[in-house]
This record gives C-alpha cells, structure tokens and sequence, in this order.
C-alpha cells in the first residue's frame, strides 16, 4: 500500500534526522576557523543539494508533461516546485544565518546567497504563475515550459554570478563546498545530514504530491456528480 | 458512405459543470451544405469551435478530414477556412494588405492577385485602400469572409456569417457559398434563424440546450430569406 | 521562412504606421533614465552607472514593448487566425521575436545616445564598441520577452507576472551586460570582456532555442 511505503520513508526521515541533529551538535568536532556557527554548514549544504534537485524534479516533470500529457506530471511538477521552495527559503535563512556572526550582516551579495535569491524568485514566479491561472491542462502546459526554461537557465546563473563576484570580490567570500573538511567524523556528519534531508524532502514532497492528486480526483468526482444532475 | 470532411462524434463540452453540449453527431460531407441553427445559448458556437479545433471537447471527437481538429498538421490546416464573430482582421492594414497577408500565411501562388479577385468578389474593390478600422460592420464582414475564403478550402466554417450583412452583403456571401459548395467543398454554418440560399440544399441541425433534434433536409426551391440576428 | 518573412513584414508594417511600440520604448527609457539621474548619487558620472542605467531602461522597455505587441496580436483575434493557418508555431515566435528585436535594437540607439548626454560621457568611438554588446542583449531579451508574454497573457495578472517571470531568468544576461557594456564605456579592449560576451552569447541560444521549440506549447488557447 503506497501510503504504508510513504509513512514508513517518513518514519526512517524522522530517525535519520535525529541522527543527523546528534551528530551535528554533539559528535562532529568544533570547526577551528569559524567555531561553532560553522555547524550550520551540515544545514545549509544539504538544503542546497535538496534545493537544487527540486528544481531539477520539476524541470523534468515538465518535459515528461509536455511529452506524455499526463497530469500525474503536472501534479508531480507542482508538488516539486511548492516542497523545493520551503527547502529555498530555508536555504537563504540558513546562509544568512550563517553571514551574520562571521561577517557582521544579514545578507551579503555574494555568490552562493545570490545564486540563492535568484533561485527563489524563479521558484516564486513558477507557483505565482500556478497561483495565478486556472487549472487547466493549458496552465499546467505554461508551467511545464516555465519549469523547464528556468532549469535551463540555472548554470548560466550560476556561472555569471560566480563570475560577478570574482571579479569584484565582495566584502566577504563564502566557502566554496567542502573545503576544509579534514576531519572523518565532519564528513560523516555530512553524509548523515545529507541523507536525513533528502529522505526529509521526499517524504514531504510524496505528502504534497498525494494530496494534489487526492484533491484533483475530488475535483474531478465533483464534476462528474455536477454534470450528472445539470444533466437531468 | 463517403468519408466526411467535417465531423462530430458523440461530441460534448462542459463549462465547468455546465453541459454546454451533449453527445452532438454531425456529418458533412465535399460539396455539401450543413447549417446549425438554434437560439442564444443554444451551444452553437461552441460546436463550431470545436469543430475548427480551438478548443478541446470534454468527450468525443471533433474531427476534420478524419483527424482530430485540434491536431491537424500544417497540410491539412491549410485546407480550413474559418469566420467568426473575430474579424481576424489587422484594424490598421488596409483591405488589400489584410487579404495579402493572409494569402500568403497560405501559400497561394500569388497573393496580390488573389487579393484583387476576392477584394472584386464581395464588392470592395473601392475600399481595397482603406484601413480595415474605416470600414463600416458590413463591409468589414464581408473582408472577413474573404479572409475565409481566400485560399478555397475543403472544409468551411462559418459561425453566424450572415450577421450584420445587409441584403447585398447576404447575396454576395450566399453565391459564395454557392461556390464553394459547386467546388466540392464542405460548408457548415451556425445561425440563429435559417437563411435558405437559392439552388443549394442545406443540411439542417437545430440545437437546443446543447442537443440535436433529427436533421431535416431543406427543400431545393427555398426562396432567399434572411433573418438578420434573433 | 517565407511564412515568417510575410508576418515579420506585416509587424513591420504595422509599427511603421502607428509608430506606438517605439515611442513607448523610447519614451519609457528616456523618463527611467530621467529617475535614475535623480535617484543615484549627485555625483554620478562615468562609464559603470551609465552602463547599469542602460540595462534598467532596457529591460522595463523591453518588457512593456512585449506586452504591448501580444495585446495587439489579440486584437480582433489575429492570433488565432495565426495559429489556425498553416503557419508552424515555431515560425511564429521566430517572426515575433525579429520583430521585438527590431524595435528594441532601434529604441536602444536613441537610449545610448540619451545615456551618453545624461551621464556626461564622450561622444567617441567607444560608442560603437558598445553596439555588438547591446544587440546581444537585445536579442536575448526579445528571445526571453516574447516566449514569457506569451505564457503571462493567459493568466489574469499578466503585468505582474511578466516581469517575475522575466527579472530572474535574465540576471545572466543583465550582469554580463552591464559588465561587457561599462568595459566598453571605459575603453577596455575586447579581450577584457570575452568571459561576459560569452555569457551573453550563451544566454542567447538558450533562449532563443528554448523559444522556437517550446512556443507551440504556449502560443494556443484552450
């Protein structure tokens, strides 16, 4: 029963994240540099990688749409973009939570929480387009090429924001992905929090997904029952 | 039974939860005449839509020479001639440029003659020069249904085309479809009342709230008659 | 292509009638140019915020000229007689697209010629350097407008819509171009602004491919 499959990836989540929350607060060693705010990294780069993937999800989601015109893509999309936007913002605050005791700010321009913000806006005018138009197979056609584009366009991004910064280099520079993880147990942590993270996004995206579907079939028996007495 | 060029199959459409069309069957077959009439509301326009594929049915199929309306390849698009209550026209080109233009989208040997032709046809070779927002109701009609025809297809559609057309303009359009009919074309209109045309035997649909009543034949010595709107 | 000639013409045409889409590119360029003047500190002058002014103009031009050219498509339903004809979707958007091109190019000359006012540069062959860079953007930005107005004009707040569609997607181009645009400005040689060229180059045929194959999915009406 898929729902049974679904509660026991939420049961496993749950555990993996208390795994990860022990490992990350109390076995993984003090980061010399940046003390203990550098914790936050075992946060931070699992939301981006969860991040990121969504979009990728959704991007896909949208070219099997346009091919197959199925609307299990469509919900499948939707569901992707409405959970990979909780995992962006959470994804900003986490980086700006991390700018501030180091570097005195809430925000900086710099690469990675830039690359960040642009993600959010193109996450936001995605769901602001679904919010926006009807729910109708054209709009799930607009969003499915939105998806796409938008995917298409994150490596350029990525690639002249990195390039903005180093040319003008910022106030501060973030670290770069796991520079400076010597210790075995701080890539252990990693790997733990990774895991908690994903298993975490695909329980709730699994959530999403069966309540959009639940909710299209409702919609769809309305109808039917509509019609069936304007029929008479 | 030969093929037929324009058809529904079982075809219905809901607004929502409101059946704006019921398991509508309709044939029209190369060089026949088909006129749906009915009231407001009576779903009229929507079946013609249908039928040249700007929408998607709720159930069954609208079809244009055995294919799907809304699927029709280029080849088979430009088979399809279509007037609406749209004009379809570019209010600040001129006549002429307007049927040029079109003309060309399909792919007629020579656009500018087919413009001057047609322009002669419906009775506006002295207003060829005018932008199409100076035209009166009636002549802007009679451009569109020149657009329509321009480029003679097989498959005719037409919703209330005789609307704010006065007699000349009924005249002229009525030996239009004359034509296209003598030209092994299919033709089907929607109208509110139920325009005879002189020498053609018109194939009627009456719809009401969405659902056929039998077809009844028109007989062939039916007088001109025109019921302009309701 | 003769399909897309024949409505690239008929645009053409139309616009040089009525003359409305470049007035209002023009005229929304020069009054943004006009804010910034009094929005950015008393002292501003040089190559970099002139080059950033440019790009801001362009862009919310560039987004009403997009607007503007879809709402008269609507007009009279043309665009379904459009997509109702043999015409490819796809030879739509290219057409389209040319068009956007066209009159952003030409409204782009009149906006340099107001930056270089405006922002007391000099009138010198430095210019010239700058038009491959503008007409990159231009392009990338007429690519990603038609596609994306397209897509808001079906929903209720297609105004709103447009822009948040359109604001991310195009930061590449809009860093790379405002770079290329004020090394140009300063007299650098080509070489020093390869890697944003590059960008915008990229930029280009991402969108401008991504239009022409996705178009027909967004061009219809239900």
């Amino acid at each position: 029963m898929a729902s049974g499959l679904r509660t026991w990836l939420g049961i496993a989540a749950g555990a993996l994240m208390l795994a990860a929350l022990f490992m990350v607060f109390v076995y993984v060693p003090t980061e010399a540099e940046e003390g203990i705010v550098q914790r936050i990294f075992y946060f931070h780069v699992p939301i981006a990688w969860v991040t990121f993937a969504a979009f990728g999800l959704v991007a896909i989601s949208g070219v099997f749409y346009l091919w197959m015109r199925q609307q299990v893509w469509d919900e499948l999309g939707y569901a992707a973009a409405e959970t990979g936007m909780v995992f962006c913002t959470l994804m900003l605050v986490t980086g700006s939570i991390w700018a501030k005791p180091i570097w005195g700010t809430w925000w900086t321009w710099d690469s990675r929480l830039t690359t960040c913000l642009i993600l959010w806006l193109l996450y936001g005018g995605y769901l602001v387009l679904r919010v926006l138009a009807d729910d109708t197979p054209e709009t799930a056609r607009l969003a499915a090429v939105v998806g796409i584009v938008g995917a298409l366009d994150v490596p350029i991004i990525i690639v002249s924001v990195r390039l903005w910064r180093t040319i003008h280099p910022a106030v501060l520079v973030t670290r770069q992905g796991s520079h400076g993880l010597e210790d075995p147990r701080m890539i252990a942590t990693l790997l733990v929090a990774m895991a908690a993270f994903t298993a975490f996004f695909c329980w709730l995206l699994w959530l999403r997904f069966a309540t959009l579907r639940a909710g299209a079939r409702v919609a769809r028996l309305k109808l039917r029952l509509a019609l069936a007495a304007a029929g008479d | 039974m030969p093929a037929a060029i324009v058809e529904a199959r079982q075809l219905a459409m809901n607004f929502g939860a409101t059946p704006v069309l019921r398991a509508v069957d309709l044939r029209v077959e190369a060089g026949r005449g088909a006129i749906v009439t009915g009231g407001n509301g009576a779903g009229k326009s929507t079946l013609l839509k249908l039928l040249a594929g700007l929408n998607s049915p709720s159930h069954g199929h609208a079809l244009l020479f055995g294919t799907e309306a809304r699927r029709l390849a280029a080849g088979q698009r430009r088979r399809v001639g279509l007037m609406t209550h749209q004009s379809f026209l570019y209010p600040n080109l001129t006549a002429r440029e307007n049927l040029e233009f079109y003309a060309s989208l399909y792919e007629l040997r020579s656009p500018r003659d087919a413009a001057e032709r047609w322009l002669g046809r419906v009775g506006l070779a002295a207003a060829s020069g005018e932008r199409v927002r100076a035209l009166s109701r009636g002549m802007e009609q009679r451009l569109s249904a020149a657009r329509a025809m321009i480029h003679e297809p097989d498959a005719l559609l037409m919703d209330e085309p005789f609307a704010g057309l006065d007699s000349g303009g009924v005249s002229i359009l009525a030996s239009l479809i004359k034509e296209a009919i003598a030209r092994k074309s299919a033709v089907l209109m929607t109208a509110h009342g139920a325009p005879a045309i002189e020498g053609v035997e018109l194939e009627r649909f009456e719809l009401e709230r969405g659902c056929l009543a039998a077809p009844k034949a028109e007989t062939r010595t039916g007088r001109l008659r025109s019921l302009l709107g309701g | 292509m003769a399909a897309m000639l024949a409505i690239l013409r008929k645009d053409l045409r139309l616009e040089l009638r009525s003359g409305l889409s470049t007035t209002a590119l023009v005229s929304l360029s020069l009054l943004i140019l006009v804010v910034l003047v009094f929005a950015l500190p008393a002292s501003v002058a040089g190559a970099e915020p002139a080059a950033g002014a440019l790009w801001v103009a362009m862009i919310f031009s560039g987004m009403l000229g997009a607007t503007r050219a879809l709402s008269a498509e609507r007009e009279n339903g043309c665009i379904r007689a459009l997509l109702q004809s043999p015409v490819d979707p796809a030879t739509l958007y290219a057409a389209k697209l040319a068009a956007a091109f066209i009159f952003m190019a030409v409204a782009e000359i009149a906006a340099i010629l107001m930056m270089v006012l405006f922002f007391n540069l000099d009138f010198d062959l430095r210019i010239i350097r700058l038009a491959p860079v503008i007409l990159l953007g231009a392009l990338g930005f007429a690519a990603l407008a038609t596609l994306l107005a397209a897509i808001s004009g079906h929903t209720r707040a297609s105004d709103l819509l447009l822009p948040m569609l359109a604001v991310p997607m195009f930061v590449p181009a809009l860093i790379a171009g405002v770079k290329a645009s004020a090394a140009a400005l300063a007299g650098e040689p080509i070489a020093a602004m390869g890697a944003w060229i590059k960008i915008l180059v990229a930029f280009d045929v991402l969108f401008v491919a991504s239009g022409y194959l996705l178009f027909e999915f967004v061009a219809g009406e239900d």
